[in-house]
């Protein structure tokens, strides 16, 4: 009955709001019925109406899952330091980083049904028993079990920690924290599993490297904490619920550390592919400078490499970092630049020229976007839903009616211990 | 509350038909457009298609095996030689009288197998019927049908005049520097004397066309089946179309 | 009466759940039963229990049992002569075509081994021809398998080469390269699938089981020879020019969604003929043999030829090697 009363309170948080919060989700529901008849004519159709082909055979969609595995990875920035660490600061914000993990996999694994042709029902094949699943040769193969075992931990323990609230206990650490531990660990083999998926490549010089899955998981410590900024300072803006400015801060340190050294990883990439150009770096080439007259991509790449390099020097200046406004926007550039460079300046160019050297470029077609948009829209979806169903457990707001005596006595709000700053836009309330 | 329930139906309702509709379009979306199974006359019923289907395959089975090039060509041992490994081989015959067997069929598409078109391969023969032994003495009526247009720049540039190759007292056989004689069948006999290479990696395999399939008989075509004796280069030709590199893109666009 | 996050929660008698919310039952249920109606009816447009005549709910039944059909190799006797019955059937309903599927297994003592003469290829693509006619290869799309590459005489650069040359074969000061599925004895695209779809059989060939294949296409990126092709749309095949005589792990009629690539014409090296690429071409610039067999005309060459073959130091052991005269 606890559990029946917390599906009720979840469903009631999610569908009750004020008009700009139902406008939210409206539009994404708009754009995510949109992205769905984009699926469905890839799926009538064949992969033949996207802009891919046998030359360029991942885009735009395997660009995002990239990019999305590592900003699901980077909750680990959160998880570690609140529950090991047991750090004040972090506690409250960890749930937070839990949802976006969810929602950043959900995406994933909707990125790779998008880009597998067909209907999602044939992927009963992987399933080990009834199907075949080839681990551990395919590193495929250990993605899929390592992004769903993620997606269970990341459910599970918040899901644990909110019912205990949401019936008046207390969380009993010892049940939860050995998963803790585990999903640390798992966090960040997730993503050097998904790099390994390009990086175990011979054929592809472009991703054979032994420094793929380092910059997979310096980019995503950037962009996830910087994700993860953005949305607590807009959570912090918006609601009662306390997030202390030492946690945005101590957030921001560690965006700025990784953003440093994915910094450093750029530099130490070029100097290795332009320092004695081989053959084997054509493909670098293509992707800096272009070849011959096809140079698509060099507009992306140095717009992205100027975003995080601008965002990661802001940052390093202690006074820019200090002021919450600054430090929004340098999240946004690094979250772009990031994406622009894990994404669409590392699939992509991996193909171009092909192992036989013939050049196709590729430009996404209305499927693809309106496809990658709807899941987008999904993914900020599962966030916002998420978000809203924790956030009243955690302020005290919504508590199951069967606690004994919970009729009776008057609901607890506890007190907010937050000051502001000048320049932070007080709440508002109704 | 009731339009959270009627968005709540809207959506279940719409995710309902899109998934039918997609896993419905998916799986008969592998007929192409232009094929409808409207119109069409009806099938049998599923019990009975086991039962017709085995022995209709069958039946299609032994209709349509095509047969091998061997089927239709004529060869003849090669004397003397060996293939690789010390295994005999042949070679087919160039004497008329056999069909151009290596013109192959690759569904509807028939490829011209040799270098130069084969048939007719000796185009006047038997040379004796012109060259009455002698090489220079020929019927009267017969000169108009002189293949007066034979260009020999093979010969030519290396030196040598018909009878280099050809005997003196009868044309129709080629004189190896040893005395002996080869018949037309035996051309690689005479190419050999000079082209030794050419000949050792021919029989070995590494030259030249085999004609049957990879297992049990070997059969190769002879020199002069792809290189004109009297005029050895292979003439260019236009090839098959160029693949489209850039972006294909499939009927449904 | 809503339980705002951003408001101070409401007194009286509710309390944050819906408990003790007043609904009006008689709308709720109406606007559920409409839903449920609108989609039920949906799903019965579309599925079988509608379909019009006897031969397109056939084609569904058979469409169904292909879906959920097991991996190939797990497949027993029966099950597998099933398979080629229903495949056979499917190809009659679907484009009017009789064909014979073969499962016909390897050879033993025998392992397939291609020789390329790149001094004798003069760039005629027949070997292109051939293989598209006997492959069923997609029309529409113009997949081929095979690539003639035509280099300036000097080194093996096939960036600075061309396979789209439209002149008169060959060019002088030029040389000619072709490249398909090498069937490496050290694949690199057979343990990156997820699912087990691709693997080596034991004459060698590299083979697919195209019912298996989900479409992650994670093998095309592993392949460094750029063999394999993948069906982007359905692939178009008209009935008169099908090549009949296929193989179930060759080729078959393939689907849009799956992977596919040169085979060998396993349809034909099994049952000991050339593949159709070696057969049409003119000049003998290609010889396929048995690897394990002393005395064939591969063994041969390799052994007194200067041989070499493509991005060795990948250690893929491809088994196409080429040789000059």
């Amino acid at each position: 009955m606890h559990f029946r009363a917390f599906l009720l309170s979840a469903l009631r948080s999610v569908t009750s709001g004020e008009r700009r919060y139902h406008l939210w989700m409206g539009s994404l529901t708009a754009i995510m019925l949109i992205g769905a008849y984009g699926y469905s004519v890839q799926v009538s159709h064949g992969l033949g109406v996207t802009g891919m082909s046998d030359h360029v055979s991942w885009g735009l969609y395997i660009s995002n899952f990239a990019f999305l595995v590592g900003v699901a990875a980077a909750a680990v920035i959160l998880v570690q330091p609140a529950y090991v660490l047991k750090d004040v600061d972090f506690g409250r914000a960890v749930l937070i980083a839990e949802g976006v993990a969810v929602s950043a996999l959900v995406m994933c694994l909707a990125f790779v049904m998008a880009n597998s042709p067909g209907t999602p029902t044939k992927w009963w094949r992987l399933t080990p028993v009834i199907g075949l699943l080839n681990w551990p040769s395919s590193m495929l193969a250990w993605d899929v079990i390592m992004l769903n075992g993620y997606l269970v931990l990341n459910i599970v323990i918040p899901f644990y920690i909110l019912y205990s609230h949401f019936t008046g206990r207390e969380p009993e650490r010892k049940k939860y924290v050995p998963f803790i531990y585990v999903s640390v660990v798992w966090a960040v083999s997730i993503h050097l599993v998904t790099a390994f998926l390009f990086a175990g490549l011979p054929a592809r010089p472009f991703w054979n490297s032994a420094l793929l899955g380092p910059r997979f998981l310096a980019s995503a410590f950037t962009a996830g904490p910087a994700f993860m900024i953005l949305l607590l300072g807009f959570i912090r803006s918006q609601t009662t619920y306390d997030i202390s400015e030492k946690a945005i801060a101590k957030l921001a340190t560690a965006t700025t550390v990784a953003a440093q050294v994915n910094i450093v990883m750029l530099i130490s990439e070029l100097f290795f592919k332009f320092y004695s150009p081989t053959k084997h770096n054509i493909n670098a080439r293509y992707l800096f400078l272009g070849v011959d007259e096809h140079h698509a991509l060099v507009p992306w790449i140095w717009t992205g490499i100027a975003l995080n390099t601008v965002a990661t020097i802001g940052l390093m200046i202690h006074p820019l970092r200090r002021n919450l406004r600054w430090l929004m926007v340098a999240c946004a550039m690094l979250f772009v630049g990031i994406w622009i460079e894990k994404g669409v300046g590392l699939v992509i160019p991996g193909f171009i020229p092909t192992p036989l050297g013939e050049i196709v470029e590729y430009t996404p077609t209305w499927v693809e976007v309106t496809v990658t948009a709807g899941i987008w829209a999904l993914g900020l979806f599962v966030l916002t839903v998420l978000v809203r169903v924790a956030l009243p457990i955690e302020l005290g707001q919504s508590r199951s009616p069967y606690i004994a005596g919970a009729l009776d006595a008057p609901v607890v709000r506890p007190r907010t211990t937050r000051t502001y700053p000048k320049d932070v836009r007080p709440v508002r309330t109704r | 509350m009731t339009w959270r329930l009627a968005l709540a139906s809207a959506v279940g309702g719409a995710a309902a038909w899109l998934t039918t509709a997609c896993a419905d379009r998916a799986v008969a979306g592998d007929r192409p457009l232009q094929q409808s199974v409207h119109g069409r006359s009806r099938g049998v019923s599923s019990g009975d298609v086991a039962g017709t289907i085995a022995e209709s395959a069958l039946a299609i089975r032994n209709m349509t095996r095509e047969p091998g090039a061997l089927a239709t060509v004529v060869a003849v041992t090669v004397r003397g030689w060996t293939g690789p490994g010390g295994r005999p081989f042949e070679v087919t015959l160039r004497t008329p009288g056999q069909t151009p067997a290596h013109a192959r069929r690759f569904g509807t598409v028939t490829l011209r197998n040799s270098a130069r078109t084969r048939a007719p391969n000796v185009g006047q023969y038997p040379c004796t019927s012109c060259h009455l032994g002698k090489r220079l003495t020929m019927s009267a009526k017969r000169v108009r049908d002189a293949h007066q247009n034979i260009k020999a720049p093979h010969p030519v540039q290396t030196g040598g005049a018909c009878s280099t190759c050809h005997a003196a007292d009868n044309v129709e056989l080629l004189a190896l520097k040893s005395g002996e004689r080869a018949t037309l069948d035996h051309t690689y006999r005479l190419c050999a004397q000079c082209h030794f290479s050419q000949a050792d990696a021919w029989a070995s395999g590494a030259h030249g066309k085999r004609l049957d399939g990879w297992q049990g008989r070997r059969v190769v075509m002879g020199c002069a089946d792809c290189h004109d004796p009297h005029k050895p280069a292979i003439e260019p030709r236009i090839p098959f179309r160029a693949p489209r590199i850039e972006r294909v893109r499939g009927h449904d666009e | 009466m809503s339980a705002d996050l951003f408001q101070s929660p409401p007194n009286g008698d509710d309390d944050g759940t819906v408990l003790q919310k007043r609904v009006d039952r008689r709308r709720a249920l109406g606007i559920l039963i409409g839903g449920m109606a609108a989609g039920t009816q949906a799903v019965s447009a579309c599925s079988p229990l509608s379909a019009a005549t006897d031969e397109e709910r056939e084609l569904k039944h058979l469409e169904w049992q292909e879906f959920i059909q097991k991996h190939y190799r797990r497949m027993t006797e029966a099950e597998r002569a099933e398979t080629v019955v229903r495949i056979e059937r499917l190809a009659k309903l679907r484009l009017g075509v009789n064909v014979t599927i073969d499962t016909t297994g390897a050879q033993p003592g025998v392992l397939f081994g291609y020789a390329f003469n790149i001094s004798k290829c003069r760039g005629y693509r027949s070997c292109i021809e051939a293989c598209i006619n006997e492959n069923n290869l997609d029309r529409a799309a113009d997949t081929q398998y095979i690539r003639i590459f035509e280099m300036k005489d000097g080194p093996v650069d096939l960036d600075a080469a061309t396979a789209t040359y439209e002149h008169e074969v060959p060019a002088a000061g030029h040389f000619y390269f072709g490249t398909q599925c090498f069937q490496c004895a050290n694949p690199p695209c057979v343990p990156v699938c997820p699912v087990g779809a691709t693997w080596q059989e034991p004459d060698g060939i590299v083979v697919i089981d195209y019912n298996w294949c989900v479409g992650c296409r994670m093998c095309m990126s592993a392949c460094p020879y750029w063999a394999r092709r993948f069906n982007w749309s359905v692939p178009e095949v008209p009935a008169e020019v099908v090549n009949p005589n296929q193989h179930y792990l060759g080729n078959r009629a393939r689907r849009k969604g799956v992977v596919e690539k040169c085979t060998f014409c396993i349809h034909r090296t099994r049952h000991g003929r050339l593949p159709a690429c070696a057969e049409a071409c003119p000049t003998g610039a290609r010889v396929f043999g048995n690897l394990l067999d002393p005395n064939s005309e591969i063994r041969w060459i390799l052994a007194n030829k200067r041989i070499f073959r493509l991005k060795e130091d990948l250690e893929t052991e491809p088994r196409f090697w080429y040789f000059s005269d």
